[in-house]
C-alpha cells in the first residue's frame, strides 16, 4: 500500500537525529497524532541574521507514512527561510508521497511539527534577543 | 436509522450501556435478520437482510466497547474527524511518551544486536517500571472518561441544551486524545517486553 517514495524515505530516512534543545538557535517541535497516538519531533537550526533554516533533524515513532513525511519535511525546510517553510502544507506532502486518504493525518503531523519547531524558535529567539536589552536597561533604571 | 447505531438498537444516545441488555437486543435483531428467514424471499430482500446483518455487527462491535462508543458518538456529531484534530495533547505527556519510545528503541536495538545481558536487563527493568506507570495512567484516563460519560447521560436525561452538550463532547475528545498516546505506548511496551523476554 506504500508508494515507492514512501518506502525510499522509510528505508533511508534523511536527517534522523537530534540537536541540543537549549541551543537558542534551535527550534524544537514535538507533536502527536491523536488518531493513532504516534509522536514526532522535528528540530531546526536557524541563522538569526538571515532567518534561513540551516539544518533540520527529526525523530518519529510512528507509521511508515509519518516517518516518510517527516523525513521529506526536513529535506524541504533546509535552506528555506522560516517564512517560506511556514508555507509548506500537508497536502504538498500527500501529493509528493502519494499518500492514501487514511494516511493524511500522518502528513498533518509533519506540517504541525514544522510549525511547532518554528514557533518554538521564534519564542526562544525573541527571548534571547530581549535579554541583552533588559540587562542594558537595568543599569539605567538604577 | 442505519447510520445511527443507537437507534438501530432502539437505544437513546447515552453512553452507559448495559452489556447484557445490548447483547439481548443484538441477538434479537440478528435472529430477525438471519439469512435462514429469507430463503424463500425475493433476492433484493435477501440482499437487504445481508446488508443489515453486517451493519448490525458493526453497530454491536462499536457500542459494546465503551471507548469505541464514545469515538462513534463524537465522529457522528462532527467533533472528531480524521486528519482534522488540531488539538494537541499536553506537551509534558508528549515528552514523556517520546522519551519512553526512545528507551523502547534502545532495548529493541540492544536485543537485535544481541546486546549485553546485564545492560538489557537494566533496560527491561526500567521499561517495565515506566510501562506500569503508564498502565496506571490509562486506568486514570478511563475513569475520567467514565465520569464524563455519566455526566453526558445525565445531560441527555435532563434534555440539556446544545452548549452543554458541546462542552461535554469537547471534554470527551480531549480525554480520548490523551488516551490514544497512552494506550499506544502501553501496547508497544508490552510487546517489546514480551519479545525481549524470549530473546
Ligand atoms: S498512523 Fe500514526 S502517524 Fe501514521
Amino acid at each position: 500500500m506504500y508508494s515507492e517514495k514512501v518506502i525510499d524515505h522509510y528505508k533511508n530516512p534523511r536527517n534522523v537525529g537530534s540537536m541540543p534543545k537549549n541551543d537558542p538557535e534551535v527550534g524544537t517541535g514535538m507533536v502527536g497524532a491523536p488518531e493513532c497516538g504516534d509522536v514526532m519531533r522535528l528540530q531546526i537550526k536557524v541563522n538569526p541574521e538571515t532567518q534561513v533554516i540551516e539544518d533540520a533533524k527529526f525523530k518519529t515513532f510512528g507509521c511508515g507514512s509519518a516517518i516518510a513525511s517527516s523525513s521529506l519535511a526536513t529535506e524541504w525546510v533546509k535552506g528555506k527561510t522560516i517564512e517560506d517553510a511556514l508555507q509548506i502544507k500537508n497536502t504538498d506532502i500527500v501529493r509528493e508521497l502519494s499518500l492514501p486518504p487514511v494516511k493524511i493525518h500522518c502528513s498533518v503531523l509533519a506540517e504541525d511539527a514544522i510549525k511547532a519547531a518554528i514557533g518554538d524558535w521564534k519564542s526562544r529567539h525573541s527571548e534571547s534577543a530581549s535579554e541583552p536589552q533588559a540587562s542594558a536597561a537595568s543599569p539605567k533604571a538604577e | 436509522m442505519a447510520d445511527d447505531y443507537f437507534a438501530f438498537f432502539g437505544l437513546p444516545e447515552k453512553l452507559t450501556i448495559d452489556a447484557d441488555d445490548l447483547e439481548r437486543r443484538y441477538l434479537g435483531l440478528s435472529w430477525k435478520l438471519h439469512p435462514d428467514n429469507f430463503v424463500n424471499a425475493e433476492e433484493f430482500e435477501r440482499n437487504l437482510s445481508l446488508e443489515r446483518s453486517s451493519q448490525l455487527n458493526d453497530a454491536y462491535r462499536t457500542l459494546r466497547d465503551p471507548v469505541a462508543r464514545v469515538e462513534y458518538l463524537l465522529a457522528r456529531k462532527g467533533v472528531r474527524k480524521e486528519g482534522q484534530t488540531k488539538q494537541q495533547a499536553p506537551p509534558e505527556l508528549l515528552e514523556e511518551v517520546f522519551e519512553l519510545n526512545e528507551s523502547l528503541e534502545e532495548l529493541q536495538m540492544a536485543r537485535e544486536s544481541g546486546g549485553d545481558g546485564n545492560e538489557m536487563k537494566a533496560l527491561r527493568d526500567r521499561l517495565q517500571a515506566a510501562g506500569k506507570s503508564f498502565e496506571e495512567k490509562l486506568a486514570e484516563v478511563d475513569e475520567e472518561l467514565t465520569a464524563v460519560c455519566a455526566e453526558w447521560d445525565a445531560a441527555i436525561d435532563a434534555n440539556a441544551d446544545e452548549a452543554k452538550r458541546s462542552t461535554l463532547m469537547a471534554r470527551m475528545n480531549e480525554i480520548l486524545n490523551r488516551r490514544s498516546y497512552i494506550r499506544n505506548l502501553v501496547s508497544n511496551v508490552s510487546r517489546e517486553l514480551e519479545e525481549s523476554a524470549t530473546a
